[in-house]
């Protein structure tokens, strides 16, 4: 194999796995005791029974040429001490394990004998490749959008708000109320919402049922016309400036606009960028609330806001837990609770909350065609947990997630409905005229 | 690159089964790729559809927005879920030849 790997490429990668600041990198680099109990936690190594897909192989790639590099054990003896070379060979491995073969749900974590956060350290593999320019390309195209035109489909303005009037207007047929509405840059709004652009762009039901759900709470909302996107698949792609860019995106519409709560729409990984990540991209604390829609709806519900009427709903519905909302994101009892108080007949998943099975399109692997044909073979675990289930409509607050589920839905032919949770909370609201 | 078989024709596709090359595509590929979606005929709703989503590659490079084909086609949202289940996008964006748009699609 030729070594196309440069050494300036090298060295920018090295870099990342050199900081001796960061206790929680050199602890977590030194820990794996391959005991191997992770294994059966992941959803590509129960599909494809091979011993690259174990989460702790993945981690290995990324320790072994910190060994080479940065002990003197790996340095002299690099055989004995398992220490790589980064070389072609390995940037080919490193892609298509860390990229390809991983959504980074951390559903190994919980299995890890010791604890070691795996996707913390894929996610700093994937960040050593991202400085050797060696994203999948799909991904970075999808960065790239996000980047140049402030939402990942580029989907311009116009258009933007062209999908919003018409959305506004069948909202405003339906409900008999012109007074209803879907508003766009109004400033000192309580609520600044926002939205994953595939909504706008071929599924814009989700935005109307939402607006359906502010409509019965009373509330004082708005989207922007140009910077709505929740997503963040510079989260994704290791590249941290361009995270940042689009955090920022958000950060300064909110203050913009004046909005004073930032409610980020049913996204996992989203939510998690800009929640949990965003303020450490930035390096600032937010001066606004930040919350997701689904504890939105759920302070709606016990404060009174909006009632529901859950016979309205009355098939079986089961609940498809977002890793990085629930595992990674503290959301287990509220959309529990939402769910419950929307539908009449919840069943769950096994295993489910913090034990779920990723959809199997996490991790940025949606928009990465380069491994679709895993992505759906991994997705047979998810189709028959939901088989086994035996129920008619699976619940999610993630657009990613529902987009996985579709395909899965007709690969495996579940005869399923996907819903999400604006949806199932929208079709029981009981609205008193 | 990958290939996709259909009924002894072979495509070059990428990763998600779109067409690597948007220019080689005809009716006869669609009629193709909606039958691996399991498609069996194109009505003429099917049809208009697509000729929307290829007008406005053509046009301006990429998919139109669901509004555009409601809009031009006179379909209802409902419809367009129906008559492509797998949506706008893996459904009907694929039959018409389009490179996979970017996203959580």
């Amino acid at each position: 194999m030729t070594n196309n790997i440069t050494n300036e490429q090298k060295a920018k990668a090295l870099a990342i796995i050199s900081n001796t600041n960061d206790s929680k990198l050199e602890t977590h680099l030194n820990a794996c005791v391959r005991c191997g109990l992770c294994a059966s936690s992941c959803m590509y190594y129960l599909t494809m029974k091979e011993g690259k897909y174990i989460p702790a192989r993945k981690v290995d790639l990324v320790s072994s040429i910190y060994r080479r590099y940065k002990t003197w054990q790996g340095a002299m003896f690099p055989s004995l001490f398992h220490a790589r070379e980064l070389n072609q060979e390995t940037c080919d491995e490193m892609v298509d394990s860390l990229f390809g073969a991983c959504t980074m749900c951390g559903r190994c974590v919980k299995h890890c004998s010791i604890g070691v956060d795996i996707p913390f350290l894929v996610k700093k593999g994937r960040e050593m490749l991202a400085v050797m320019g060696l994203v999948p390309k799909t991904l970075q195209a999808t960065v790239d959008a996000a980047v140049n035109t402030g939402n990942n489909m580029g989907i311009p303005t116009e258009e933007f708000v062209d999908t919003i009037q018409w959305m506004e207007e069948e909202l405003q047929d339906e409900l008999e109320d012109e007074k209803s509405g879907i508003f766009l840059d109004q400033p000192d709004k309580n609520v600044f919402y926002t939205l994953n652009p595939r909504e706008p762009k071929f599924f814009p039901l989700s935005i109307s049922a939402m607006a359906k759900i502010f409509y019965a709470a009373g509330e004082e909302w708005t989207l922007s016309s140009k910077y709505y996107d929740v997503t963040n698949y510079g989260y994704f792609n290791g590249n941290n400036e361009e995270a940042t860019q689009i955090a920022r995106n958000l950060y300064d519409e909110i203050h913009r606009l004046h909005g004073k709560r930032l409610v980020l729409g049913e996204c996992g990984h989203g939510s998690r960028a800009m929640r949990w990540e965003g303020p450490n991209y930035l390096k600032t604390q937010y001066d606004f609330d930040t919350l997701t829609v689904v504890e939105l709806i759920g302070e709606y519900i016990r404060n009174g806001r909006i009632k529901l009427d859950k016979t309205l709903n009355s098939k079986v519905v089961t609940i498809h837990d977002p890793c990085n909302l629930v595992r990674n994101g503290g959301l287990l009892n509220e959309i529990r609770f939402v769910v419950n108080a929307a539908a009449a007949n919840v069943v769950e998943m096994t295993p489910y909350g913090t034990d779920n099975f990723c959809c199997g399109g996490g991790g940025g692997a949606l928009a990465m065609s380069e491994y679709n044909e895993r992505r759906l073979k991994i997705g047979k675990i998810k189709a028959d947990q939901i088989t086994a289930t035996k129920a008619e409509i699976v619940v999610t607050p993630c657009h990613n997630c529902v987009d996985q589920l579709t395909q899965i839905n007709h690969t495996y032919k579940l005869g399923i409905t996907i819903k999400t949770v604006a949806e199932l909370v929208a079709d029981a609201l009981v609205i008193e005229s | 690159m990958a290939t996709l078989e259909i009924q002894g024709k072979t495509f070059e596709v990428d990763g998600d089964g779109f067409l690597t090359d948007p220019s080689i595509w005809n009716e006869d590929v669609a009629k193709l790729f909606a039958e691996a979606d399991g498609i069996t005929e194109l009505n003429d709703k099917h049809w208009a559809i697509i000729k929307i989503i290829r007008d406005n590659f053509e046009e301006k490079g990429n998919a139109p927005m669901v509004r555009t084909i409601c809009k031009e086609t006179g379909l209802k949202l409902k419809d367009i879920y129906e008559l492509f289940p797998l949506g706008p996008a893996r459904g009907a964006c694929r039959v018409a030849g389009l490179p996979k748009p970017d996203g959580c699609v």
